[in-house]
């Protein structure tokens, strides 16, 4: 418990110095909010523009596909503003040397990875996907009461975690080949598949993507039990044991990994 | 023409050298870049399954399976990305040092790209294309593609690839008014993958701002070329479009120009 | 106490080839590069300890240094320092260390100094206290209050480093690792730096480590030296002995008159020594005549006598090998 107050205060300290830091430019600040604004925005279009060519898609309608896609971008947006450093430890970290400094400070190494930087660039995707939730809900597609409000905000913390292990697996490949970058990027890329129902895809793909890399459960399919489609426990239920099961594995991983690291300069 | 050659050539051929030095990332570009592709595929062919005609916007399901993987070759040869290299160099302030050196700055951002295109269009281009050849006469039982549609597609492509890189040099010169361009990059790569028909046939759009498109470079990065191979374009319209990206090479070329003149400038002021 | 038994590390990576052709044959070999960075490497440091560790570039100094903080595990073998695993407990041992890179800042680039020093006060959970005390006396050793409120970014390289070895000192270390501590700066600057090395080390009897190239930082700081070549222990022992043991050279000049004269003089006979145990220059000039030899070979006392013998003498001069010499000569390989 004692910990777990220290590590909140070194939190609070940490991310506050990195917070005075950006503040000096806002320019940045609102380019990087634009760049994953106008991402979110063309996916949408795309689905507007081809909608006017089908009535529904494999018997989902536009409404269902919009909260879909938006109810995706808000786990991906909690996992991309709170760890965007892991992205640095698999591209540049390790292969310069820098993960020296958190190697001699008497903190935990994740922890140290993670206050290093918050990323405002992710409220471009969380604004979005709040924004196209109002709007699903407005449209009375989805099932609200206590217990699906409830079952929301632990799918989000669980998508966020499903995000966040999934990058600290592949990052810590780094470890082993110095840089791991380019692995992890294939792996985030697939996250684009869960922006649209699973069932489109041929068997294989959906294999992967529900079971290999299960992104399949932070957005289509715990968006499935919102739309009233499925029950909670085969989405949200299943959800949370992959996101435990992953993190467990991906931070054993990447402890493992450190003491693996060969620092720079041989 | 010979010395020319002689200055820019270590640059292709190293950024090819570079594109292989990681093993790993070799094979990954493969295997990432087909599966990029089959998320559109699929998407494509269930928006079809679900259609009432066999034809949306012009393009048949089988048209749509090659616009498909021809547009992801096109993408990954033609749009080579070099404004992060640029914004690089400009923060680093290592663009005050191209001056003094006995060569043309862009010119040689140009050999680099150039030897990334090689590249590409061994890996993952002629794999895919040659894949989607063989299920295109085997799988979907069409005729092979004719010659003369490859030689114009090839033709097109290379003029995209010089639309794109020319047009990236001037993206990568705003680098000198905001100091984080990732953002922008974010913004641009969205917008263009709208724009030049890579996630959707500029056919979708309505027709008014089809309109508006024709007056814009992007529809000759990718989309001109793509629907060449298709053979959607005969005749003067073939010439036309063909045209058309040259123009824009020349305008382009001329904008990027005028731009360089006045960041020389200003790095004279102000001492990079 | 620190207990450094056996360690061994060995890097592995992928064959490179040269060329373009090089390029595409690397995509398709998996033939690997071993190499052993350190090699069987023991010795014990005692609390108050200074101890300078050298060696030439890629001996391996960088590599057990990073074994002993913790960032590297080795290949085989163990460091225990004060009792502690680094690899097994980095986190225990993270707080008796203190670190200092030279080439690398553990500050916040952006932030004041100030700043990076509140932080590490969490981070180390220094009491107030404690904090208190500490920064009274790093002010005085360090002079930080000069640039205590400006950004690190903007920091001198010598203000850079004082602000990185006070940063490394706040939670009163055990043990201090200084990674060439010195390198890039002036004169006084490196002078202050070492003074303030040896205070901290007198005063708390903190251990301390150093990698270096400058033999300043040698001569004015270590009582003992390490010295490490291709990833072995060639030397662990003191500074004078070092110099007793392998600053073996002498030089004798005395001022005489008809220099060429005495030049030609059989000393081969004379000395009763085979002609390739010295050597006899003359400086005409300056009528100079001077003798190098190896004082395992020749007396220094004998060399004057024989020469006072043949001709008179009127000043004589006794040169012993400077350190720099020595430590040229281990970077050659030359032991």
């Amino acid at each position: 418990m004692k910990k777990i107050k220290r590590y909140c205060r070194l939190y609070k300290v940490l991310v506050s110095q990195f917070l005075k830091t950006i503040m000096q430019s806002k320019v940045d600040f609102f380019m990087g909010l634009l760049g994953f604004f106008f991402t979110q925005i063309m996916g949408i279009v795309f689905l507007y523009l081809v909608f006017e060519q089908i009535p529904s898609l494999q018997g989902w309608t536009l409404d269902q596909l919009i909260f879909i896609y938006g109810f995706a971008q808000i786990p991906r947006g909690i996992d991309h503003l709170l760890t965007d450093n892991i992205w640095l430890v698999s591209y540049w970290m390790v292969i310069d040397g820098d993960f020296d400094r958190y190697m001699l400070r008497p903190m935990n190494l994740f922890f140290q990875v993670i206050c290093e930087k918050l990323q405002p660039d992710a409220l471009g995707e969380l604004v979005i996907g709040m924004i196209l939730v109002v709007i699903s809900l407005s449209k009375g597609i989805l099932a609200v009461d206590a217990c699906h409000i409830l079952l929301f905000i632990v799918s989000m913390i669980a998508g966020a975690v499903i995000y966040t292990s999934v990058k600290l697996f592949f990052a810590s490949i780094a470890f082993w080949v110095k840089q791991s970058g380019p692995f992890l990027q294939v792996a985030y890329e697939l996250t684009n598949f869960a922006k649209y129902p699973t069932e489109i895809y041929s068997r294989a793909v959906r294999f992967i993507i529900t079971w290999v890399i299960p992104f399949a459960f932070v957005a289509y399919l715990p968006a499935s039990y919102f739309l009233m489609k499925r029950d909670a426990l085969s989405t949200i239920g299943v959800e949370c044991v992959i996101a435990a099961l992953l993190w467990i594995v991906s931070y054993s991983l990447f402890m493992y990994g450190t003491t693996k690291y060969e620092s720079a300069g041989n | 023409m010979g010395k020319f050659i002689r200055t820019y050539l270590p640059f292709t051929s190293n950024s090819l050298k570079q594109n292989m030095a990681y093993k790993g990332a070799f094979y990954l570009n493969m295997f990432c870049s087909i599966f990029a592709a089959f998320i559109n595929y699929y998407l494509w062919m269930a928006i079809y399954g679900s259609a009432e005609s066999g034809v949306l916007a012009g393009l048949s399901k089988n048209e749509m399976v090659i616009y498909v993987f021809m547009s992801y070759i096109v993408s990954s040869v033609a749009m080579v990305s070099m404004s992060r290299a640029v914004g690089k160099d400009i923060q680093k302030g290592d663009i005050a040092m191209t001056l003094i050196k006995p060569m043309d700055y862009r010119m040689s951002l140009i050999a680099q790209s150039l030897g990334t295109m090689i590249y590409r269009f061994i890996l993952p281009g002629l794999f895919v294309w040659i894949g989607l050849e063989i299920y295109r006469v085997t799988g979907l039982g069409l005729p092979a593609v004719r010659i003369s549609n490859i030689l114009l597609f090839l033709l097109s492509t290379f003029l995209s690839f010089m639309i794109y890189v020319l047009f990236e040099f001037c993206f990568g010169m705003i680098a000198f008014f905001t100091t984080y361009i990732f953002g922008l990059e974010m913004a641009k790569t969205a917008v263009l993958s709208f724009l030049t028909g890579q996630l959707i046939p500029l056919a979708f759009f309505p027709e008014a701002v089809q309109r508006l498109f024709d007056f814009l470079p992007f529809s000759s990065m990718l989309y001109a070329p793509v629907m060449i191979y298709l053979g959607k374009y005969t005749g003067s319209t073939l010439m036309f479009v063909l045209a058309r990206q040259a123009v824009w090479v020349v305008l382009l070329y001329l904008l990027g120009s005028l731009i360089w003149r006045q960041v020389v400038k200003r790095l004279i002021v102000l001492g990079g | 106490m620190i207990q450094v038994e056996h360690i061994e590390k060995e890097f592995v990576s992928p064959k490179k080839y040269p060329g373009l052709k090089g390029a595409i044959k690397g995509l398709f070999s998996n033939e690997k590069v071993h190499k052993l960075a350190v090699d069987d490497i023991s010795f014990t440091i005692d609390d108050g300890e200074i101890v300078g560790y050298i060696g030439s570039n890629g001996a391996g100094k960088s590599t057990t240094i990073k074994m002993m903080t913790g960032i590297l595990t080795p290949t085989k073998g163990k460091c225990l320092i004060h009792g502690v695993d680094p690899n097994k407990e980095r986190m225990v041992n993270a707080k008796n260390i203190g670190v200092v890179f030279g080439q690398r800042t553990q500050l916040w680039w952006d932030l004041p100094l100030s700043e990076s020093y509140t932080i590490l006060k969490e981070i180390y959970n220094v009491s107030d206290e404690d904090y208190k005390e500490r920064m009274e006396f790093l002010n005085e050793v360090l002079d930080l209050p000069d640039f205590f409120d400006k950004p690190v970014r903007t920091l001198s390289l010598g203000q850079r480093m004082r602000a990185d070895l006070g940063a490394a000192l706040i939670h009163n270390p055990k043990v201090l690792y200084l990674d060439e501590p010195t390198v890039g700066l002036d004169l006084v600057v490196k002078d202050k730096v070492r003074e303030a090395i040896r205070v901290i080390n007198e005063k708390y009897q903190t251990t301390v480590i150093l990698t270096t190239h400058d033999i300043g930082d040698i001569e004015e700081l270590c009582s003992r030296i390490i010295v490490i070549d291709e990833g072995k222990k060639i030397y662990d022992g003191g500074l004078a002995e070092l110099k007793e043991t392998y600053g073996t050279r002498r030089k004798v000049i005395m001022e005489v008159r008809a220099v060429q004269q005495a030049k030609d003089l059989d000393w081969e006979q004379i000395l009763g020594k085979p002609a390739d145990t010295f050597t006899v220059e003359g400086d005409e000039e300056n009528n100079l005549l001077s003798f190098t030899f190896d004082k395992n070979d020749l007396q220094v006392s004998d060399v004057i006598s024989a020469v006072m013998n043949e001709a008179e003498v009127k000043d004589i001069q006794i040169q012993e090998t400077e350190l720099s010499e020595i430590v040229k000569a281990i970077y050659q390989h030359g032991l």
